[in-house]
This record gives C-alpha cells, structure tokens and sequence, in this order.
C-alpha cells in the first residue's frame, strides 16, 4: 500500500529504489529520506507520442517524478484526498484532479468522442471536463483531489446512477456514461430545477462523488 | 428515511414519495427521478407574493421518485432535525432539505435579522417529518430550558427550534462608542423551551464590527 492517509486532506507516500511515483507539480509538503524531485516535461508516460497526444488534448498536467528512498507528504489547496486502489482495471479521472499516482500504473488519454460519439463531445463540453479525458490502468493506488468528502457509490448491471456532472469526480470498472438530459418547457422559460443534465453511469464498477458542486 | 452519508452528504431512500430540496443540490441518484422546480417554494401565490416582497426568496425544487438521492451544497456539514409538529425557525439559504409532507412559510425576525445580516424575515418549517440544515462547520444543538436562557452571537446563529421567544440585547458601552468595542456588541437572547443551532464560523454582521 504506496498511500497512507495522515488525515483527510494529507496522504503520506513510500518510496523506494525502483519504485518512483507520479505527482502533481508542486504538491509536495514535506519529506524524510533522500527524495529527488523532477519536472516532468512530457507530461507522464509514453514518450514523446504521448505527451504531444496530452499537449493536444489539454490534458497536460503539470506533472513530477519523485524518485529515491523515503516518505512524502502530498497534499493541496486543502482539498480532501481519496485513495483509490487499481487492481487491473482502469480509473477515468480529470488530470487536473489528479494528486499522486503509482509509478507502476500506465497513463493515457481517451477522446470522450469515443465513447458515444457526438453526444460524448458534448458530454465533455456540458461537464466541463473538455473532450478528452485522463486514464490509468494496472496495479497500483492513486490519490485523487475533490472538495469536501467524497462518497463511493457502487454502479451494478441494472442499477445506473446520475451523477451531477458538477460533482462528479472519477469512476472505474467497466462502465460507460452518457449525458442524459432532463430539459422541459420548464428550463426553456427559466424556471429549471437546475438538474438539466445528469450523467448516466451504468455498468459494473464505482463512481467518485464530491459533497459539492464547486470544480477544482 | 433521511440519513447521512459522511457528514457532508445527505442520502434520502425514496418510495414513491417526494421531498423539498435546494435547487441544483443533487449530487447523484440511483433509480428513477424526476426534478421540478416549485416557484415560490409550493407556497401557493400569496407564499410567493410574501417571499418576493420579504426579500426571503428560496429557489426549492421537488424530487420525486424510486431510490436514493443524495444532496449536498458547497462542501456544508449537514444537520438532521427531526419535527413532530413544532416550527422550526431556518434561513432560507441554510435550509437543504425538507420532506414532502412539512410546510413551508415566511415569519417576520424584527431587529435580530437585520443584525444577524440576514434580512428582517426567515423562513419556517413546520410539521411532523425530517427536514436538514446546513452549517458552515459542525453545528452544536444548545438546549434551553425556563430559566437557562441563552445568548448567541447573530453571525453564529443557523436556526432554533420550539416554543422560544428571542430577543436582541446589545452590550455596547462607552467603550465601543471609542472603537474599543470587543466585537460582540449584539447577541440574540433565546428564552423558553426549544433547541438553538449554532455554527463555529461567524458570519460578516454589522455586530461583528463593533
């Protein structure tokens, strides 16, 4: 178990030789041992291929290597951190989100379009999430940031949740979304409930839901 | 059937019944779900007519539906308050959730509200049923009891249930006259028999600067 939750808003990460991790630049707050910290200028992973496939995307977050032996502290903004355990399957996560992950998770990008076509495009302009999408598969663990807690609610076959797209944090598992919309006469003349747009997740797998509607 | 996921996330098992809650403060949901919105709070046209002069104005939409909704606004903690036939006594934009069978009205606050920065009316629940408050911070429950009254800070107020009658009381002095006032110049004085919600955040109020 890489993470260590100090408290809500800190995890505690160990690193060992060979074993390096990700982590949002300048997240560091504290660390013991002999802890090397390096821009990451392509981004992630996957070469240079990858990181113009980020830069074009906008989904290049500024990222670093921290390498060597030791304990970090990681944490930002005062943001509530969630540790999510990846066990072969993949995490769909905003890269802006996105706090510390595993060195040993694979990074890539998805193209929302490609899931849904046209109305995965506009899914991705109505969440604010932007067409594409961060992703991470393999074994390891991942700290993801939201505001105020976050609850973990399971996504069974015949069971789909909504999910605000405000709120929405992260999923995985084997699910697909859709932007179902709840438009009547109602939010035509102004007087909406403000639920006119929900994500539908169905599927097997979890949604990452946060206790507020504020973006990062 | 009103329960609290974390202390941030409010989660309401629904069976074909509705509840109140703020606009735009659902989360997420599973099962079926239809969102209206009720102009005026479903206060009918003269609760309308009252919160648009009051100034009280409340944007509540109704949910309704098979499943389990969950609420949250803005990272608040959340309080469950539990009525059985009493009022209670909330702002407006501290209300979050209220069953579907509980009604909805405007009361006038005299002098408090305008100190409390909160405008001279709020708003009143009142019925048997669950309804859920949110506080900047975990709120404490203060009892009072005939005899045991209780002052309270206006920025610090969230909402009082019971059979309670306020009233303002100011200490300002000589001293606060020369701006060497200790900034808790008003204070709210609750007296009866109910329960006082207070949060541990103040408020910008015009007591809180003299």
């Amino acid at each position: 178990m890489p993470f260590r939750e100090i408290n809500s808003r800190m995890v505690e990460a160990t690193i060992a030789p060979g074993r390096r991790m990700f982590s949002q630049r300048g997240a560091m707050l504290a660390y013991r041992g002999e802890v090397s910290f390096t821009p990451n200028t392509q981004g992630g992973q996957g070469g240079l291929g990858a990181m113009i496939g980020r830069r074009v995307a906008g989904e290049a977050a500024p990222l670093m290597t921290v390498s060597g032996q030791g304990t970090v502290l990681f944490g930002h903004g005062g943001h509530h951190i969630q540790v999510v355990n990846l066990t072969g399957d993949t995490l769909y996560v905003e890269a802006d989100r996105l706090l510390a992950f595993d060195g040993s998770l694979e990074q890539g990008t998805m193209f929302m379009g490609s899931q849904g076509g046209v109305m995965g495009m506009v899914r991705g302009q109505v969440t604010g999430q932007g067409l594409f999408t961060t992703t991470l598969r393999g074994h390891g663990a991942v700290a993801v940031m939201a505001h105020g807690g976050v609850i973990e609610l399971p996504i069974t076959p015949g069971r789909p949740v909504h999910v605000d797209p405000q709120a929405y944090v992260a999923h995985h598992g084997e699910v697909s979304n859709k932007l179902s919309t709840a438009l009547g006469w109602r939010d035509m003349v102004g007087r909406g409930s403000g639920e006119a747009f929900q994500l539908e997740l169905s599927g097997s797998g979890a949604v990452y839901v946060q206790a507020s509607e504020e973006k990062l | 059937m009103f329960r609290l996921q974390g202390s941030k996330v409010l989660a309401v098992d629904m069976a074909g019944d509705a509840v109140r809650a703020k606009n735009g403060s659902m989360v997420a949901y599973d099962g079926q779900m239809a969102f209206k919105k009720m102009s005026g709070g479903g206060e009918g046209i003269r609760g309308m007519v009252t919160r648009r002069i009051t100034g009280e104005q409340m944007t509540l939409m109704e949910v309704r539906g098979q499943g389990t909704c969950y609420f949250a606004d803005r990272a608040s903690e959340i309080n469950l308050v539990s009525l059985g036939g009493d009022k209670l006594y909330v702002e407006s934009s501290n209300l979050l959730c209220a069953d579907g069978s509980l009604r909805t009205g405007t009361s006038f606050t005299g002098l408090r509200g305008g100190a409390s920065g909160h405008g001279l009316f709020t708003t009143t629940v009142e019925g048997s049923g669950q309804a859920a408050i949110m506080s900047d911070g975990p709120a404490t429950v203060l009892r009072v009891a005939p005899g045991y009254p209780l002052c309270v800070d206006p920025g610090a107020y969230v909402a009082h249930q019971g059979n309670l009658q306020q009233n303002f009381q100011s200490g300002v002095t000589f001293r606060t006259l020369m701006g060497e006032g200790g900034g808790e110049a008003f204070q709210i004085r609750f007296e009866g028999d109910g329960l006082v919600y207070v949060q541990p955040s103040e408020r910008n109020t015009v007591g809180g600067e003299v």
